[in-house]
C-alpha cells in the first residue's frame, strides 16, 4: 500500500505499517522456541551407552 | 484445538534430547573447555573404577526428590548400620551431612552457572541474588532451604568441616562457580565427561571432549540422580544398587508453582493450559497418583532403558514417585537394608 500512496505532507509521528501475520507468527515461534529450550533436562541421555573409559573403548 | 491433560507434555518428552542440547549443550562444552586447567587439580574418574568404597557389593544412592522430606531415608540408612557405599547427588549432600552421614561419593554434572553451586554453599550469595531467582524458594524440596540465606550459611559451614572427607565425581561440564567451591572446600575431585552424544558416532562432540581432556565419558541418563546410579554400578562395580529420593515426579496435590519447571511451563502455554504440560501417573506399588513434567518423565524413561540393559540389580527404595518397570525392583528401604545387613540375604 505504501508504494501507491504517498502523502505530500509529513506526519508529526512516524507511521509504521501494522505488524503482519507472518511477523507475528515468527515472533510467536521464536518465543515458543525460547520457552521450549528452557524445558530441557540437565544433561544428555545416550541410548545403549554406559561408560567409555578411553578413546578406543566401545563405551 | 488445545491439547488435553498431559498431551503436550508427552509430545515434549519425545523432543527432550534436542531441547536438552539447546538448553545446556553449548554451556557444557564451554565449561569443559574452561575446566581443562582445573582438571590437573584432581584425578580421573578412572581411578575410582572398581575402588573399594564401602563394604561389600551393595550401594545406596541418595537423591533429593520430594520423597526425602517425607520418608527421611538417611535416618533409616544411618540407623541400620549399612556399610555399603553411599553415593549422593550434590543436592542431597547437605541433607546427609546435617544428619551426621558423610557419603563415600557425591556427584555433580549440571552446567548451570549460578544454581548448582548453591548445593555446596555459595560464598557470593546475597538477598538480591535470591530475589532474582525463585528456583530454590519455590520448590517442594528440603525444608531447610525455606530460609535460603540461613541454609547457605549452614552448608558453607558443613562443607568447611567435612569437605576434605568427601570424594566428588565432578563432570567436566560443571560451572566455574561449582569448580571453585569444590576445590576451596578441599573435596577430592574425580573428573569425568558426561556423554553429550554417542561417542562412537562420526563427528561426536563427546569423542572430541575425550580427545581434549582424556577423561572417561559416562552416560548420565539426563540427570545427576541417574549419574549416581551409573557411578555405583558401572564405576564402583557394585552388584546391588538401591535408589532413594529418586521420585522423577511430584506428589499429587503439589501446586504446579512448587515444581521445578513451573516458570518455563507458564512461559510456554500460560497458566490456564498448564494441565497439558504435566503428565499424571498411577504408581501401583504405592496405590497413589503422582504427576511429572516432560524432563522428569524423560529421566524416568532413560533410567528404565539403562536399568534393563544393566547387569546391576536395581532396587527403587524411594517409596514415592514414578520409577517402576522392568529392570527395577520396588522394595521398601527398610527391607533392602535388612537384606543387605550383615547376615541378610538378597
Amino acid at each position: 500500500m505504501s508504494s501507491y500512496l504517498k502523502g505530500n505532507f509529513k506526519t508529526e509521528k512516524e507511521v509504521r505499517p501494522p505488524e503482519t501475520k507472518k511477523e507475528a507468527d515468527d515472533l510467536e515461534s521464536r518465543f515458543e522456541r525460547a520457552a521450549l529450550k528452557r524445558l530441557g533436562g540437565s544433561i544428555a541421555f545416550v541410548a545403549k551407552k554406559k561408560v567409555k573409559w578411553t578413546l578406543d573403548d566401545k563405551g | 484445538m488445545p491439547e488435553g491433560p498431559g498431551e503436550l507434555g508427552l509430545k515434549l518428552v519425545a523432543r527432550m534430547e534436542s531441547l536438552t542440547w539447546e538448553r545446556h549443550g553449548e554451556m557444557a562444552l564451554a565449561n569443559a573447555r574452561r575446566n581443562r586447567g582445573a582438571i590437573a587439580r584432581g584425578r580421573s574418574l578412572a581411578e575410582l573404577r572398581g575402588a573399594a568404597l564401602g563394604e561389600g557389593d551393595s550401594a545406596i544412592v541418595v537423591a533429593a526428590g520430594p520423597s526425602v522430606r517425607r520418608r527421611d531415608p538417611i535416618r533409616a540408612i544411618r540407623d541400620s548400620g549399612f556399610r555399603g557405599a553411599l553415593v549422593v547427588t550434590e543436592s542431597a549432600l547437605a541433607y546427609c551431612l546435617r544428619n551426621g552421614v558423610v557419603p563415600h561419593l557425591a556427584v555433580s554434572l549440571d552446567p548451570h552457572a549460578t544454581r548448582i553451586v548453591r548445593w555446596f554453599g555459595d560464598p557470593r550469595l546475597t538477598a538480591e541474588s535470591i530475589s532474582a531467582d525463585d528456583y530454590f524458594g519455590r520448590q517442594d524440596m528440603d525444608e531447610a532451604f525455606a530460609n535460603e540465606l540461613k541454609a547457605n550459611r549452614e552448608i558453607l559451614s558443613l562443607l568447611g568441616r567435612h569437605g576434605r572427607d568427601i570424594r566428588i565425581a565432578l563432570a567436566s561440564s560443571a560451572s566455574e562457580a561449582v569448580v571453585e567451591r569444590v576445590l576451596e572446600a578441599g573435596m577430592g575431585v574425580y573428573w569425568w565427561n558426561p556423554m553429550l552424544d554417542d561417542p562412537d558416532a562420526p563427528g561426536s562432540v563427546t569423542r572430541e571432549l575425550q580427545r581434549m581432556n582424556g577423561l572417561p565419558c559416562v552416560n548420565a541418563g539426563g540427570n545427576v540422580g541417574t549419574a549416581c546410579w551409573m557411578m555405583a554400578g558401572e564405576v564402583l562395580g557394585k552388584a546391588h544398587v538401591a535408589v532413594t529420593g529418586m521420585d522423577f515426579s511430584y506428589y499429587d496435590g503439589t501446586p504446579y508453582r512448587n515444581t521445578q519447571y513451573y516458570n518455563e511451563a507458564v512461559a510456554l502455554v500460560g497458566e490456564e493450559r498448564l494441565d497439558s504440560v504435566y503428565v499424571r501417573l498411577f504408581n501401583p506399588h504405592l496405590g497413589a497418583w503422582f504427576y511429572t513434567d516432560p524432563a522428569y518423565y524423560w529421566y524416568r524413561q532413560a533410567f528404565l532403558e539403562l536399568a534393563v540393559d544393566s547387569a546391576v540389580r536395581t532396587y527403587n527404595c524411594t517409596e514415592g514417585g514414578i520409577l517402576f518397570g522392568t529392570g527395577v525392583e520396588v522394595v521398601p528401604l527398610k527391607e533392602f537394608l535388612a537384606r543387605r545387613a550383615p547376615g541378610g540375604h538378597l
